[in-house]
């Protein structure tokens, strides 16, 4: 059991660093989707996987449509303005065999759509999909699926990006692996306040919620958001692909988890990210040494590939995570609530960074118009009832100028 | 004596009451009738802690000056909302309008506002708005029912 030798935390970076992770949580809460949102995906693709099983079409007899990507992991990312929310489904169409090709089966899983007065107005062919563009904030990605029967892991075929040759993948598999990894808790040093701060340290300075999501997928959210923001404004196609990052991520996390025993969120949040390069394998394909970060959940699938024939995207990616380490340390150590919030404006953008910080410096102003504010020993301004706390009576600025 | 017969608070209890309160922290001193109180205050756990200094003499009011950080070089050039200059202090109240005087305890009124007026700054150092309400001379007092508040301002005009 390593517990990395770091220094010493003092109360004072104990509560601020506790304040910073549920600022984060609240950062990844505003990017996610929606409640709503997702009800009304998940509505939409229900309907659109009860179209596609009452074709006649002999290729779409046994057809399951379920969700895949982030949507399914839960790490789902408002794009950045005014983009809508991808929501990825496989449309897996059982007992067919492998010899059907692609561009046949992604036809028929688009003639059926085309039958549908709806989906006729909103359907866009894609490369290896098709897209339904609902009015709102999401569009469904459908891509069709045949079983692998060399995987013994259950896994299925997706046609590749030029229609010609199936491809291996899993989505399911990945998703209860992603499940599964999300789930194990991080062991943390107890926290052992000085005797005279206990009972002030009870206090929590502003209600918190609890973590519904877990760290990792929180992780996984936070660098996702990172990278789109650090490559806003690049219009090559080299920027890190999600898949990538959750990855390496869910393998750092476990691996941190299994050896660590980590002061607080942060330094999990850090650790975990620092670790994700170590993931990267670096077999020798052609004679060279190239790159591979492979689908733990079936053979034959790399999802680094476009490494191989870009030379550019391995350094896409380590320029990038080399920012993000020093982002999150960064953010980890600002004191200042001017400071963490430049942090993460630099890190996540404006708008989300705004909307979190506003809505809490809302409440604490609401907080004083109700009566509600006091100043509790050694953690001061807080909205939560306290033994010892002196009420912040009504005031009106003034000033000179 | 102060309106509705209750009686000035003498600095020694002033001093008594500051030492006694469990929410602050800090040391004082009464000498040549001025109270001095040094205090640290940290608004929350995400802000930097800052040295005060309150003093205050019966018939006066209570000054608040920030000793560090330096506030205006954390202001970087921009001018510090509500703040009363040469040499800076802070403006926790409206004068005049009750929210100070001199039966009330400066650690249940001048110091939380000193945490409440170092919270809104840094939130107004980030994203220059200032979020804490207030007026400034001469402005008309949000709730014009409020005629205390809206004499005292308009006493004030130039």
């Amino acid at each position: 059991m390593n517990q990395v030798l770091r220094k010493v935390l003092t109360d004072g970076d104990i509560r601020r660093r506790s304040e910073i992770f549920s600022i984060l949580d609240e950062i990844g809460e505003d990017l996610d989707l929606t409640e709503t949102q997702f009800e009304r995906a998940r509505q939409s693709y229900g309907a659109v996987g009860d179209w596609l099983s009452g074709s006649t079409d002999p290729l779409l007899v046994s057809v399951l449509v379920y969700l895949q990507g982030s949507s399914a992991l839960g790490t789902a990312v408002k794009p950045i303005g005014h983009r809508e929310f991808d929501v990825d489904l496989i449309c897996f169409c059982a007992g067919i065999a492998s010899g059907i090709s692609p561009a046949d089966l992604k036809e028929a899983v688009g003639n059926r759509l085309k039958e549908h007065a709806t989906y006729a107005r909103i359907i866009e062919e894609k490369k290896r999909c098709w897209r339904l563009n609902y009015q709102g904030d999401f569009h469904l990605d459908l891509s069709p699926t045949i079983s692998n029967r060399f995987c013994a892991n259950g896994g299925e075929l997706v046609p590749d990006r030029t229609l010609q040759q199936w491809h291996p993948t899993n989505p399911r598999a990945y998703k209860a692996l992603f499940d599964r990894r999300a789930a194990l808790k991080p062991r943390f040093v107890r926290t052992v306040f000085a005797s005279e701060q206990r009972d002030s340290a009870k206090v929590e300075p502003f209600p918190i919620r609890e973590t519904v999501k877990g760290i990792l997928r929180r992780i996984v959210q936070l660098l996702k958001r990172h990278r789109d923001v650090f490559y806003e404004n690049n219009t090559d196609d080299i920027v890190p692909i999600s898949v990538i990052i959750t990855t390496l991520a869910m393998q750092a996390y476990e691996y941190c988890v299994h050896r660590h025993v980590f002061q607080d969120e942060m330094d999990v949040l850090v650790e975990v990210i620092r670790m994700m390069p170590h993931f990267i394998e670096r077999p020798i394909i052609d004679g060279r040494r190239g790159y591979a970060v492979p689908n733990e959940t079936t053979n034959g699938e790399n999802f680094a590939d476009n490494w191989n024939k870009d030379p550019r995207r391995a350094p896409a990616f380590y320029n990038w995570h080399a920012q993000a380490l020093l982002d999150f340390e960064a953010i980890r150590d600002a004191v200042g609530q001017d400071r963490l919030s430049l942090n993460m404006e630099r890190s996540f953008g404006s708008g989300v960074t705004g909307r979190v910080f506003g809505s809490r410096v809302g409440a604490v102003s609401d907080g004083r118009k109700a009566g509600l504010l006091s100043v509790a020993p050694i953690i001061g301004l807080t909205t939560s009832k306290a033994a010892a706390t002196t009420t912040v009576p009504a005031n009106t600025f003034f000033g000179d100028q | 004596m102060g309106r509705g017969g209750r009686q000035d608070l003498t600095l020694s209890q002033q001093l008594l009451f500051l030492r006694a309160n469990p929410t602050i922290a800090g040391e004082g001193t009464v000498r040549a009738n001025k109270l001095t109180w040094w205090m640290p205050i940290q608004p929350t756990a995400l802000a930097r802690t800052y040295q005060a200094c309150v003093t205050y003499s019966p018939g006066e009011t209570p000054s608040v000056q920030i000793i560090e950080p330096n506030l205006e070089l954390m202001a970087n050039g921009r001018a510090l909302p509500h703040v009363y200059r040469s040499p800076l202090r802070l403006c926790l109240y409206l004068p005049g309008a009750g929210e100070w005087k001199a039966t009330k305890r400066l650690d249940e009124t001048i110091v939380p506002w000193t945490y409440l007026w170092l919270y809104y700054f840094e939130d107004w150092l980030g994203t220059d708005d200032w979020k804490g309400g207030g007026l400034h001379p001469g402005e008309e007092p949000e709730a014009p029912q409020n005629r205390a508040l809206r004499r005292s301002v308009a006493g004030r005009r130039v």
